[in-house]
């Protein structure tokens, strides 16, 4: 593949400022049970070519599943003719900036092979896991794993030659309790699908499903018969599971430098962090350190390098508060006389890279849980996602939560359902009094960012530990 | 897979190699083309052409499923071999697994060769008009304009045989200068119903009213919903109320209200991929032809939309709304949302609201609470008072959090104008709405 590739690269060259070809075949494992029984179990591979082509300042792009030297040929010549529509428009000279020459191979370091698990043992695992749930008002239990091999071949006109082969897994279980107009869900460990990584097997085995899946049954019967939680103004701790998804959504997606110049304003929406904020704004308190890191080990968010050929690394977003760098692909980079920090990614052959997250960390402190809580006279212990919603600058944000546990007088009490909290982005984050140790801090994969028309979902990720956060809006829906 | 008679050369290809398994396949070919625009240029613009097969088997109530978008001889033998391994190791289904026999459909999707040959360089030109128009005003403009063709094969071992081709138009736009923003939406399967001349005059006729915003408090308020923020209510009380799985899990309002009549008379709600403003798929993907199905019938709760294998294990009848297998978990879905129209013309709506709000559109969209329906969202690109009958100043972007139930119940006004607006699930029909129980909980700095 690698040889034809090149081939429509050097036809290619003489045409172009820029270009390049990645070709991406994904194999995937998807299997579902249901109150102990298998609901679904599929395998699909997916393949492809996308080509990227800079013309006089004018960006085209073709994908296509053909892989014959005629056909790949053909879709050289339609994003070229592409690039040449584009310049109908154009404004200014678009350049990315540079980067050196990589030749490069990469595989995620897993342990046990996910495809070489047999399906049977992967079934009975959530076959078991999901009879364990039904107990009393349980009437659904649910279970899925996933598993990705994805290898790509990347290639530019810069000479960079690229191979990667990453592995993911993931999945996890979750209880439905039942009632009369109400029914209440628990999920572990984490929600709306569990939780991945860039591992192996490994990773689910560390899970614990079965160890954990009496535990989620009882906290879903108890949720059922549980008060909505009071309403008002109170001191909260948000676990990591839905700490993650606050690092998420109001700060990896605001400091996204696409969506701070612009281009992403018809959809996804703009950001509060402008140019003028870089180096020059507080973001949230002196305990508030989120960085960028798409080296860490098993982040789902881990690569070797991204879909521009840039390597993998570590960059700072938010330094003790104050807020000191952007996601950015090449092209965004330029703009503002930096080199790209890795996040120009696609999800696959068929779409093009945009300014993505990778793991976005929230670095932790060096409290103990029960000195977290302990500092609370009253107040909410808020986890595992429910609904999220924010505006399209990232300002005002709410989140439900699974489950609330009340803190009287520094003590952990009773279970509340219906959990919601507000708040403005800046400052809930200065309200950030404390973070839990680095003994608390996990890395939360999330497989479904969404992004970009044609839509594109992301396999990122959020190291979190617990964290408190003072005088916050929350209430029961309202 | 380009006409008929390919599709016929896939089937025996597959069973060829599936010799006497009963089968289902789904195959897909699709041809698309999307250009993005922002900041009043094009800084994407992509096209892509790919070909997706499902192949499930079926063996003694064994299933097993592969997906793949390579249909050479080697690739879809040995992925085939792989679905019967797997009908091999997998644990039986808890009910019997029933092919569908063979159907005949009543309606096509719309098919337009215009839109099918519509090129970069077509797009390119309307979005230079449109950039050209709105940079005269000092506005910026920011959208996405789709045009595809694609083609949908089902069929199974039993002879069922469903082919269809559609064409789509898909456009949306946000127009911005400062703090003052308008949007607008199209969709249709016809390229020749695009007017990018009505769309500009929309963008323009809002963007230059929404200008310095002022602030109001949260709290309870008389609303009226644009057509576009009707139909996200729609696809959100859809996908969350009337999927049948849901309501046999007890998870639905619809489960404890059926047959009840607790919204007005004038709310009618269907899945109807036979009204003349929808863009209709013609059967679900088992092969079932799809069909008109009431949701809320003159303000009675009615019933939800089942797919084949919710109908399978709860004895319920298939109402053509199977999704594909590796969504089948989740059940089904109401592809083609309508609204039935009311009497009314939105300027008698906004002339007779003594205090009230309108909204453009909703921004993110969520689900706070299932069973009630209450959703969660901003407001978006023009929010405005409304005050003795009169459209007046824009207001600040306010989070609503609010009950689909109660705010239904509420509804006193419906617009006899309807629009076609794409939604997650599908496009979706739907009018204006007046409703006097809407809840407004905080507000934003923009």
């Amino acid at each position: 593949m690698k040889e034809i590739l090149k081939n429509i690269l050097d036809y290619l060259e003489s045409k172009v400022n820029y270009a390049d070809l990645r070709f991406v075949q994904t194999e995937k494992e998807n299997i579902e049970v249901e109150n102990g029984i298998l609901s679904s179990y599929n395998v699909s591979t997916n393949r492809g070519v996308g080509i990227r082509v800079l013309v006089n300042s004018a960006w085209g792009f073709a994908a296509s599943n053909n892989l014959d030297k005629v056909s790949l040929q053909e879709t050289a010549a339609k994003a070229l003719d592409i690039a040449r529509a584009s310049a109908l428009t154009k404004k200014e000279e678009i350049k990315l900036a540079t980067e050196d020459k990589h030749i490069a191979t990469y595989t995620t370091p897993i342990t046990k092979n996910p495809f070489q698990i047999n399906p049977a043992e992967k079934i009975d695992l959530l076959v078991k896991a999901t009879k364990i749930m039904l107990k009393d008002k349980v009437k659904k239990s649910e279970g899925s794993f996933s598993f990705y091999k994805t290898y790509k071949i990347f290639i530019s006109t810069d000479g960079s030659e690229i191979e990667q082969t990453i592995f993911e897994s993931g999945g996890g279980i979750a209880a439905y309790a039942i009632g009369e107009g109400d029914f209440q869900k628990r999920s572990y460990p984490s929600s709306f699908g569990g939780d991945y990584a860039t591992r192996g097997y490994e990773f689910i085995e560390e899970m614990k499903l079965l160890e954990n899946a009496e535990r989620i049954s009882e906290e879903a019967n108890q949720l059922l018969a549980a008060p909505s939680v009071p309403e008002g103004i109170m001191d909260i701790v948000l676990g990591g599971s839905q700490l993650a998804l606050q690092v998420h959504e109001s700060c990896g997606h605001p400091v996204e430098l696409d969506r701070v110049l612009g281009k992403e304003i018809s959809y996804a929406g703009g950001s509060f962090l402008t140019l003028d904020k870089l180096n020059n704004f507080t973001y949230g308190s002196p305990e508030v350190t989120i960085v960028a890191d798409a080296t860490i080990p098993g982040g789902l968010g881990t690569f070797a390098y991204d879909d521009e050929g840039v390597p993998a690394c570590k960059s700072f977003l938010i330094n003790k508060g104050k807020f000191v760098g952007y996601l950015m692909s090449r092209e965004d980079a330029f703009k503002l006389g930096l080199k790209s920090n890795g996040a120009g990614r696609a999800e696959n052959w068929n779409r093009i890279p945009l300014v993505r997250m990778t793991n976005i960390n929230l670095l932790p402190g060096n409290l103990e849980l029960d000195e977290l809580i302990g500092d609370i006279k009253e107040g909410l212990y808020l986890d595992y996602n429910k609904s999220w919603s924010i505006d399209d600058k990232r300002i005002n944000f709410q989140f439900g939560t699974e489950i609330a546990r009340e803190i009287k007088n520094g003590k952990l009490g009773k279970i509340y359902k219906n959990a919601v909290y507000q708040g403005i982005t800046p400052d809930f984050w200065k309200s950030c009094d404390g973070i839990s140790s680095e003994k608390y801090w996990h890395i939360w994969g999330v497989p479904n960012c969404g992004k970009g028309q044609p839509a594109q979902a992301m396999h990122v990720a959020h190291g979190t530990s617990p964290a408190r956060f003072r005088k916050v809006k929350v209430g029961a829906s309202k | 897979m380009k006409d008929i008679n390919s599709g016929k050369e896939l089937i025996n290809k597959v069973k060829y190699f599936l010799k006497n398994y009963g089968f289902e396949i789904i195959a897909s070919e699709d041809r698309s083309e999307l250009t993005r625009f922002a900041e009043s240029y094009i800084h994407q613009n992509v096209a892509e052409t790919n070909l997706n097969l499902t192949v499930k088997v079926i063996n003694k109530d064994r299933i097993g499923v592969v997906q793949m978008n390579s249909i050479d001889d080697h690739t879809l033998s040995k992925n085939i071999e792989k679905a019967i391994e797997v009908t091999k190791i997998t644990p039986k289904l808890d009910y019997h697994y029933q092919l569908l026999k063979p159907q005949s459909y009543k309606i096509k999707s719309k098919y337009s060769k215009d839109t099918a040959n519509f090129n970069p360089l077509n797009r390119a030109q309307l979005v230079s008009q449109l950039i050209k128009e709105v940079n005269k005003r000092e506005y910026k403009a920011a959208g996405a304009f789709k045009t595809e063709e694609s083609t949908l094969l089902v069929a199974n071992s039993e002879g069922v045989f469903a082919f269809d081709q559609g064409t789509k138009v898909d456009f949306n736009c946000v127009i911005t200068r400062d703090n003052s923003t308008a949007h607008a939406l199209f969709i249709d399967s016809d390229i020749n119903n695009f007017n990018i001349n009505k769309i500009i005059d929309e963008l323009l006729g809002t963007a230059l009213k929404n200008v310095e915003q002022i602030e109001i408090d949260p709290g309870v308020y008389t609303v009226i919903l644009s057509p576009e923020a009707v139909a996200e209510i729609l696809n959100y009380t859809g996908y969350t109320a009337f999927n049948g799985k849901t309501i046999m899990e007890s998870k639905s309002f619809v489960c404890h209200n059926q047959g009840k009549k607790i919204f007005p008379e004038t709310i009618t709600v269907s899945d109807d991929p036979f009204d003349e403003l929808t863009m209709p798929i013609p059967f679900d993907l088992v092969g079932y032809p799809r069909e008109k199905i009431d949701l809320i019938e003159n303000g009675v709760i009615k019933d939800g939309v089942y797919d084949h294998l919710t109908a399978l294990k709860y004895n319920r009848k298939c109402t053509g709304n199977t999704l594909p297998p590796e969504q089948a978990s989740f059940g089904a879905l109401p592809f083609n949302l309508v609204m039935k129209e009311g009497n009314n013309s939105v300027e008698e709506m906004i002339s007779s609201t003594k205090k009230g709000i309108y909204i453009s559109r909703f921004h993110y969209v969520n689900i706070l609470n299932p069973m009630s329906v209450q959703l969660t969202g901003m407001t978006r690109d023009g929010t405005f008072l409304i005050e003795d009958g009169k459209l007046g100043r824009a207001i600040k972007n306010m989070r609503f959090n609010t009950s689909v139930v109660d705010m239904l119940k509420a509804v006193d006004m419906i617009s006899k104008e309807r629009q076609t607006k794409p939604g997650f699930i599908g496009p979706t029909v739907a009018p204006y709405l007046r409703t006097n129980n809407f809840t407004f909980s905080s507000k934003t700095s923009f």
